[in-house]
């Protein structure tokens, strides 16, 4: 089951929504990645929940004026973006 | 150990940006001699608890089997003349040494509350290591207490305003803050390598001179608000440029110490980074080492 990187933290900085992530190498340098408004406001529901696309297609369905067909699409979508930052944990 | 070996301890007490610390140190040792860069920052013992306790202890260093995981060899801030270990309860920094009998040690409570360094009092370089390492534990103890320790040369303005440049070792921050002083009335250097920002409870950001300052001597106990972080670059020309957002953040972010495996103190670190940067201008100034230089950054952050 995959979740949420519980060691970061959401934070809006000027209309930027941001999450600093301490990189563990052995070199000071640490990487900030920026959600967009939807990213972040999944973000924040999806805390300690299992990450899966049915549950936020629902999410998005439930906010938005969408379709179901492309809700699913971009749950997709945004899963695999998750998973290619690294910010997601089994 | 037997007991009348435990030399007698002094506590001596320092407030570092209205943070307390207490060192113990054997009564024999002088400290106004040992650490001269802190004499104008003494205080008195005050109520409570100090924010670190630091404990001198004129013993062998352990051996390496019991440091425990090795976590830095780098950072921006610090140099590269130690390391650092991460053991169940405690982190230890080591001052390298070839000699082993000349290594410097110091084992930390994980919050850095205490402290025991482990070296040899008539080591000619004892109050060199004891202010780095007192630099190391203030930094991260600071944090939890929404101080930042920076890197970076800071430049007061009118004796109210302070500017941090920031910037690699070698970026020109010594320069750039020199190039103030001469073409820019009413300047006079804060803290040219070491200084610490403050988010005050009220919100308002402060940066406070440190008994550290890099190479240059200017050791002022004394603290302005805090009107703006400057990161610069060599460049062919002089151009300042205004960031808002996760740019700000990023501009910052470098020039920040914090020991990013202890997640609690990560985490406090970008908390009060990211209200501080939307509390005070940042921005970027490609530079030339020229007067042209300190007008650009001073009009953009002064005249705009």
């Amino acid at each position: 089951m995959m979740k949420l990187r519980q060691d970061l933290v959401l934070r809006k900085v000027g209309d930027d929504y941001i999450m600093v992530d301490p990189s563990q190498g052995m070199v000071d340098l640490s990487k900030v990645h920026t959600l967009n408004e939807t990213a972040a406001w999944l973000w924040e529901q999806l805390v300690d929940k299992e990450v899966n696309a049915a549950y936020i297609a629902e999410l998005l369905c439930e906010r938005y004026e969408v379709s179901q067909e492309k809700a699913a699409q971009d749950a997709e979508s945004l899963i695999q973006e998750f998973e290619k930052a690294g910010l997601l944990e089994a | 150990m037997e007991a009348n070996t435990t030399p007698e301890l002094t506590s001596h007490y320092y407030e570092i940006a209205d943070l307390q610390l207490e060192l113990r140190f054997p009564a024999r040792l002088n400290l106004n001699d040992i650490l001269p860069s802190f004499v104008g920052f003494r205080g008195e013992k005050r109520n409570g608890t100090p924010a670190a306790v630091v404990i001198f202890q004129e013993e062998e260093v352990p051996s390496e089997e019991e440091w425990g995981a090795l976590r830095s060899d780098i950072s921006l801030v610090w140099g590269d003349n130690f390391r650092f270990y991460e053991q169940e309860n405690a982190f230890v920094t080591l001052i390298k040494h070839t000699v082993k009998d000349k290594q410097w040690m110091m084992k930390s409570a994980k919050d850095f509350s205490e402290s025991r360094i482990y070296g040899k009092a008539d080591d000619a370089r004892m109050g060199e290591f004891v202010s780095w390492l007192l630099m190391v534990v203030f930094g991260q103890v600071g944090l939890q207490h929404r101080l930042i320790l920076i890197h970076a040369s800071v430049i007061a303005y009118q004796q109210r305003q302070g500017i941090a440049f920031l910037g690699k070792s070698g970026t020109g921050k010594s320069t750039h803050s020199r190039l103030w002083l001469q073409h820019i009335p009413n300047t006079e250097l804060l803290n040219d390598d070491n200084p610490v920002v403050r988010l005050e409870e009220d919100g308002k950001a402060m940066i406070y001179g440190t008994p550290w300052s890099g190479k240059t001597p200017c050791y002022k106990n004394k603290c302005v608000e805090l009107k703006g972080f400057v990161r610069l670059a060599q460049a062919p020309l002089n151009r300042f440029t205004r960031k808002k957002g996760v740019e700000s953040l990023v501009a910052v972010l470098p020039s920040c110490t914090a020991l990013r495996w202890n997640k609690d103190l990560f985490n406090a670190m970008t908390n009060t980074l990211s209200q501080l940067v939307e509390q005070v201008n940042v921005g970027y100034l490609e530079c030339l080492p020229d007067a042209e230089a300190a007008k650009t950054s001073y009009s953009a952050l002064f005249e705009e």
